[in-house]
């Protein structure tokens, strides 16, 4: 196969966003096509070259190829809209129970949560593993802003410990999600504003945490409500097929449930802090967009070099 | 040409059931066979037939399974299932009754 033509599939490769087994079954049925094809016009009397070509101008744009594969798969099923939206709604349900209260229910839905996360990982990244994966890290966010209330003086066991370690788990995993598709990584990070913003708003007097475990009584049904939205946005995001639907579908749903969280916790939040929070939201879209550009851009470099 | 396309665009499942109806094929066989069987009228852009391919796939109305050929060549064969073939009746007897109405309007016989 010539340069072109394994430039042309890497093209389809880099846009398809489908998982390992599907991306490989598609390029082996494309590279099988363009073999019968070069043979057919090679003796038809083409040259090499030529018959690269018109195989390739037959095939017609590789990114239109790549966008009409995703789109017939990647729609999920009912199931796997369910499955997604699961964690959502659990934790939802959590709280418009009341049940946040009880340390046994939270720790059975961390065991849940882990359980389910290595159980999607070993059976290939499916798509409905990465709303599991966001909830995976929210012992690490919520480790990060108890740092917030440690004594005066203790500020240095946040840099020096807990920073590093969150980034670079946060990094590690965001960027295995990237390489599979930076929509997942959003959709991964998607709960994170929300529990920021709700964390904003039952913790900022300082006093915690009998003051803010009050007050999260107090709100627990908003954050319930809050969680329902993110499943149903969920929910929505699998069943659909076009890929710029998924992506205003999530950030209409994040910047919504955002409102919602700041139209209740309003006194505590405030204009500034809601613009940082919505701000927030945009970048977990923005910034694994601009990773995967780089990631793709740094893997055709390397290509080129090896050419 | 382009009113062509569209003619094709909107049919393309049936034309791909019926094919695939009739004996399991692959890909680069379904543009051969469409394009030798209606003299070169129908023309697939090629890249096209895949994403067609596998959404009647994902649909169950086929199944592409992978076959090694005698020369060591693996080609991705579709078959149809049993969703698909209640469809194509279904759809075979709409261009039935579409062609009988259209040949009553553009060729009346004569009382």
């Amino acid at each position: 196969m010539t340069t072109a033509l394994s430039h042309y599939l890497n093209i389809i490769r880099d846009n398809l966003r489908l998982d390992p087994q599907s991306e490989r079954e598609v390029i082996s049925e494309l590279e099988t096509h363009i073999e019968d094809e070069l043979e057919k016009l090679e003796e038809a009397g083409l040259s090499e070259e030529e018959a690269s070509s018109t195989c390739a101008r037959l095939l017609g744009s590789a990114k239109l190829v790549a966008r009409q594969v995703y789109e017939a798969h990647s729609q999920g099923s009912w199931r796997q809209a369910l499955m997604a939206s699961t964690p959502h709604l659990l934790f939802g349900l959590i709280f418009a129970l009341n049940w946040w209260q009880g340390i046994s229910w939270l720790l059975v839905m961390l065991v849940l949560i882990l359980a389910t996360v290595v159980y999607g990982w070993w059976r290939g990244k499916p798509t409905w593993l990465f709303s599991w994966l966001g909830y995976s890290l929210i012992p690490v966010v919520v480790a990060g802003l108890l740092l917030l209330y440690l004594p005066k003086g203790w500020s240095w066991l946040a840099i020096i410990l807990y920073l590093p370690l969150a980034s670079w788990l946060v990094y590690t995993i965001t960027v295995q999600t990237i390489k599979r598709d930076w929509l997942y990584s959003s959709l991964m990070l998607l709960p994170v504003p929300i529990v920021v913003g709700w964390f904003i708003a039952v913790g900022l007097e300082g006093r915690f945490p009998e003051f803010s475990m009050e007050r999260l009584h107090e709100f627990a049904s908003w954050v319930g409500l809050s969680f329902l939205a993110l499943g149903v946005s969920v929910a929505i995001f699998i069943r659909l097929r076009q890929r710029w639907l998924k992506i205003a579908i999530l950030t209409i749903f994040g910047i919504l449930t955002l409102s919602l969280v700041a139209g209740y916790a309003w006194s505590q939040i405030g204009l500034q802090t809601f613009l940082v929070l919505i701000l927030l939201t945009l970048s977990i879209f923005i910034i694994p967009a601009l990773l995967e550009r780089r990631i793709k851009y740094g893997r055709s470099l390397a290509e080129k070099q090896v050419r | 040409m382009a009113q062509r396309r569209e003619l094709i665009k909107g049919n393309a499942d049936s034309l791909l059931l019926y094919l695939i109806g009739q004996q399991p094929m692959y890909g680069y066989q379904i543009i051969r066979e469409l394009e030798k069987r209606s003299q070169g009228y129908f023309q697939f852009r090629e890249g096209t037939l895949y994403p067609a391919l596998h959404r009647l796939e994902k649909s169950g109305l086929i199944l592409g399974k992978w076959q090694t050929l005698p020369s060591g060549r693996q080609r991705r064969y579709y078959y149809i299932t049993e969703k698909g073939q209640r469809l194509l009746v279904i759809k075979m007897s709409q261009w039935q009754d579409f062609l009988t109405a259209m040949n009553l309007i553009i060729r009346p016989t004569k009382a």
